[in-house]
């Protein structure tokens, strides 16, 4: 409990510093004595290493390390440990590491790269999911069946890394109806890269025989497992702390270059610096992946959903990484925002030679809301009904079953609909517009949710009246950090939010965390420093209550005082109390932890997943307007509206930012960021001149209302914010220039080129022939088979 | 021969090769680490520095071409106790995120206020073409551009 509202407008106590240029990110931390490394990287996407023969450049001036293979033993990977840190033997994609060197400087280090010795036999790539699905296909891993499993469940087979299926109700039995409508839609995205302005980025020493990993990350702790793994090391011999962050989008939610700085650390006894340049970020970022969706339904005429179906193919590159975990989310994504009779749906993670893809903002949900609010429309069309008021009718509500079985509480999103045709309504349309140009608007739902898991916080009450909050969570720009976890600590205990430091992250001095993604930061790491204050409250509450002589119970915390509730200026201020305390029995703290509770499924629902149903749902509604351009296929967004479901706004200005950021980031992946792969495996877009983010000029104002009420099992009601304004910008223009056009949306971006194809009439309708007609035919093994591999 | 330069008022000499890019020398002999070397290229604007008062993207610089002239780095805009007049309007706007493009935004958007004092939302939308950010959606910072403007 507190006395004083958590909710205020703080202002960022990093900001000055940063606006300063003062601020050390990772790469800004140079250290006396410190190495420089770099990676030599294969150039090829599918090969066999015939020779690596590093003598020569180990003479090379300046060298003081070099590190291959044999120095890393562990394979990593989530479900499946099928990832080693360097080639072994074989390359399975363009730019995968062969070899680390450290020198006096960085012309030193690359120069001696070309002086490596390397002969690689070219082998058959396989470079997209239709060539890595074709029978008889080149496997990337031909050892699948090898692999440590980490988690069990998943089926697999061959090039197919992973896959998870739901299956709920009698599908078949649905589309038999002879009163409905059969509606099959099918979609394509390419890749989107984060951009973080900091590169992956990592200074590395070897002390008292540990590693101490200095990183620009947003998982510490994993960040400690995966290198001890795979170094082979005890993971108590890696301690991780992270400087301030400069953007993370996700890229940072997976180990990447430490390993190579740890090992010639150790190996050079010296600090050693390790950044990615701007080409190896452009070309081996851990991407949001490339996807291809098929979905058909079963509607009735009068709009109810029976029956659905859909099979989603995710590019995990030449390792599963996370696309391995973000199979689950397709039930919750693509099976989301709408009730249904009956479901099933598969999704596959699929090995390619190319670049590992990763995790990104609203991973699985952004083009699987794209795939789902554009099939939603054309279900609408085929049945003649008005988009939103199908939406309306069918959006999940109080005690209605998700696709996993799941019941949902509270009618959250027809609520945030209502709300959005307020906004809507309140402004005066414009005259009519006789440009040319082609206008159209459209509303879409998403549903999202909080990565929820476990954190860990502890709070000291110092005695001069401040307290030290010290957790593993990292500041990656959103703000969370240096603005809600102070709030509530401070609101627990009644002192000024700018009395309560903040601990960067360190691996040595805070407990477990899962790390700073999937909007979980203010719930769960806030509800551990809730936890924690609140236990420090306790206790300084007691030593007050001897000292005024008045029972705990009638006391508050507020304005830095402990005083008698309905007598301000009664009382002791937290420093006499908290220096009291501190003489009679030592030091106050208080810990606290923090995980998700689970969520009950229907069993058998699911199989091959990693959550079966979701803790805490975010939904999203978005409305836009734009305008094409029939001449250029340049397409405008002329206005911008979101409906976000946030629990509680603890910082409304801060998540307003959140918002504006994330759907320009959605209006980038909508409508010009692309990603494309040469007949050479290599990723085509390998810097900002061929990579085209948003600039200043092609941004809107987003107008926003924030959701207040919706039930969430958060410290004090709130639900993460950061993440979810990317959800449904590509659904939602999609959406929009659909009805701009009268044309069918089935891919993103929508380039230029791309519309003016359909414009033309020269854009054939997408076909996915490596999709096969029957559901089950594209499952590696029948839903729900006994577990084990296939 | 040793390079001459002027950084934030200071003299210093310089034994760099001469092709070297300024921000590396900036950076990594001078510990003026605020210009961040984001792409390299010149897109992101993230590097820029005044050099004799025109806003540059040091990473494209070579510092002999810098040779002689009066730079100023973000790190040089303001008095040690106090923001200048944008810096105190992006941090009353909550502008910040991750950070990493202020510098270059500072540096950017300082030369804009005294260049063009009279400029509109649009004339600042087009002057930060050259000053990508990956997190704000940059409405907040042609706000806090027009609330500097605003205040003289």
């Amino acid at each position: 409990m507190s006395d004083v509202s958590a909710t205020m407008d703080l202002r960022r106590r990093d900001a000055a510093d940063k606006l300063r240029g003062r601020t050390r990110y990772t790469v800004d931390r140079y250290l006396p004595g410190m190495l420089h490394a770099a990676v030599l990287r294969a150039s090829v996407p599918s090969g066999r290493i015939v020779r690596l023969d590093t003598s020569r450049a180990a003479r090379m001036p300046g060298v003081r390390a070099i590190v291959t293979a044999a120095d890393a033993p562990g394979m990593m990977g989530i479900g499946i440990a099928d990832h080693p840190l360097f080639a072994r033997d074989v390359i399975r994609y363009d730019g995968e590491p062969l070899a680390a060197i450290a020198a006096g400087t960085l012309a030193q280090a690359q120069a001696a790269l070309a002086a490596i010795d390397v002969e690689i036999e070219s082998l058959p790539a396989v470079l997209t999911m239709a060539d890595a699905l074709v029978p008889d296909a080149p496997l990337v891993h031909p050892n699948w069946r090898d692999y440590e499993v980490l988690f069990e469940g998943g089926a697999r087979e061959g090039n197919i890394a992973w896959e998870a299926t739901v299956v709920r109700g009698d599908v078949d039995a649905a589309f038999a109806r002879p009163d409905v409508e059969i509606v099959e839609s099918s979609f394509r995205v390419g890749r989107q890269n984060h951009v973080a302005f900091e590169p992956r980025a990592v200074v590395a020493s070897y002390e008292d025989g540990r590693f101490h990993i200095e990183t620009s990350t947003q998982v510490p702790w994993g960040i400690r497992n995966a290198t001890a793994r795979v170094l082979g090391v005890p993971a108590s011999q890696v301690r991780v702390t992270v400087p301030p962050v400069g953007g993370g989008f996700g890229l940072k939610f997976d180990l990447a270059i430490e390993p190579f700085a740890a090992l010639l650390a150790r190996a050079s006894g010296r600090p050693v610096r390790l950044v990615n340049s701007r080409e190896e970020e452009m070309l081996t970022c851990l991407f949001r992946e490339n996807a291809e969706i098929r979905i058909r339904s079963a509607v009735t005429r009068e709009g109810e959903i029976v029956g659905r179906e859909a099979v989603v193919l995710m590019d995990c590159g030449a390792y599963g990484g996370e696309q391995i975990f973000l199979t689950t989310m397709t039930a919750h994504t693509l099976g989301g925002n709408y009730k249904l009779g009956s479901v099933r749906l598969v999704s596959r993670a699929v090995y390619t030679n190319t670049a590992p893809n990763g995790a990104f903002r609203c991973c699985n949900g952004v083009y699987n809301t794209f795939a789902l609010e554009r099939h939603t429309d054309e279900i609408a069309a085929r049945i003649g009904m008005d988009p939103l008021l199908f939406r309306r009718r069918n959006v999940l509500g109080d005690k209605d079953l998700g696709a996993t079985g799941q019941v949902f509480e509270a009618d959250v999103l027809r609520a945030m609909l209502d709300r959005m045709d307020t906004l809507r309504d309140a402004v005066v349309p414009p005259p009519a517009r006789t440009d040319g140009r082609l206008y159209g608007r459209a509303t879409t739902v998403g549903t999202w949710f909080v990565f929820v898991g476990p954190s860990a916080a502890t709070v000291n009450m110092n005695a001069d009246g401040t307290a030290t909050l010290v957790t593993s969570g990292v500041e990656i720009g959103s703000g969370s950090m240096v603005q809600s976890l102070p709030q509530i600590v401070a609101s627990t205990l009644g002192i000024a939010p700018e009395s309560v430091t903040v601990r960067a992250a360190d691996t040595d001095a805070a407990g477990y965390d899962v790390g700073v993604g999937g909007g979980r930061t203010t719930v769960s790491l806030g509800a551990a420093s809730l936890s924690a204050a609140q236990d420090v409250r306790t206790k300084l509450l007691k030593v007050a209550s001897e000292m005024i002589e008045a029972a705990p119970e009638d006391l508050v915390m507020r304005h830095g005082r402990i005083e008698i509730a309905g007598a301000p200026g009664s009382g002791r201020t937290i420093a006499e109390v908290a220096t009291c305390a501190q003489a009679k029995s030592g030091p106050v703290s208080g810990t606290g932890a923090f995980t998700g509770t689970g969520v009950p499924a229907m069993p058998g629902c699911v199989a091959g997943h990693f959550i079966d149903a979701i803790d805490i749902p975010v939904f999203a509604v978005h409305d836009c307007e734009v305008a094409v351009d029939p001449e250029t296929g340049h397409v405008e967004v002329l206005n911008y509206r979101v409906v976000q479901d946030v629990g509680r706004a603890l910082n409304p200005r801060a998540i307003h930012g959140q918002i504006q950021g994330g759907v320009v980031q959605g209006l980038g992946y909508a409508l010009h960021e692309e990603v494309t792969i040469g007949s050479n495996g290599r990723v085509c877009q390998s810097g900002f001149e061929t990579y085209r983010v948003p600039l200043a000029l092609d941004v809107v104002p987003v107008e926003i209302s924030l959701y207040e009420g919706a039930p969430s099992m958060g410290p004090l009601g709130t639900k993460g914010a950061g993440e979810v304004p990317i959800l449904n910008v590509g659904a939602a223009v999609a959406c929009a220039v659909a009805n701009a056009t009268g044309k069918r949306i089935q891919e993103l971006p929508l380039t230029p080129p791309r519309v003016l194809e359909l414009l033309l009439d020269r854009k054939r309708d997408l076909t996915l022939p490596h999709i096969a007609e029957t559901w089950s035919d594209n499952l590696v093994r029948p839903h729900k088979t006994p577990r084990g591999n296939a | 021969m040793a390079l001459s330069l002027t950084v934030n008022g200071d003299r210093v000499a310089s034994t760099a090769d001469p092709a070297a890019p300024l921000v590396d020398i900036l950076r990594e002999e001078l510990h003026l680490t605020g210009a961040k070397p984001v792409c390299r290229e010149g897109f992101c604007g993230a590097c820029m520095v005044l050099i004799d008062g025109k806003p540059t993207p040091s990473c494209l610089t070579p510092a002999a071409l810098a040779d002689g002239c009066e730079i100023q780095t973000v790190e040089g805009l303001a008095t040690p106790g106090q923001l200048n007049r944008i810096q105190a309007a992006l941090d009353a706007s909550d502008a910040v995120q991750c950070g990493m493009c202020f510098p270059g935004m500072v540096v950017s958007l300082t030369h804009l206020l005294t260049a063009s004092p009279d400029a509109t939302r649009e004339d600042i939308r087009a002057a930060l073409t050259g000053n990508i950010c990956r997190c704000t959606g940059y409405e907040r910072i042609i706000d806090a551009t027009l609330l500097a403007l605003a205040t003289k």
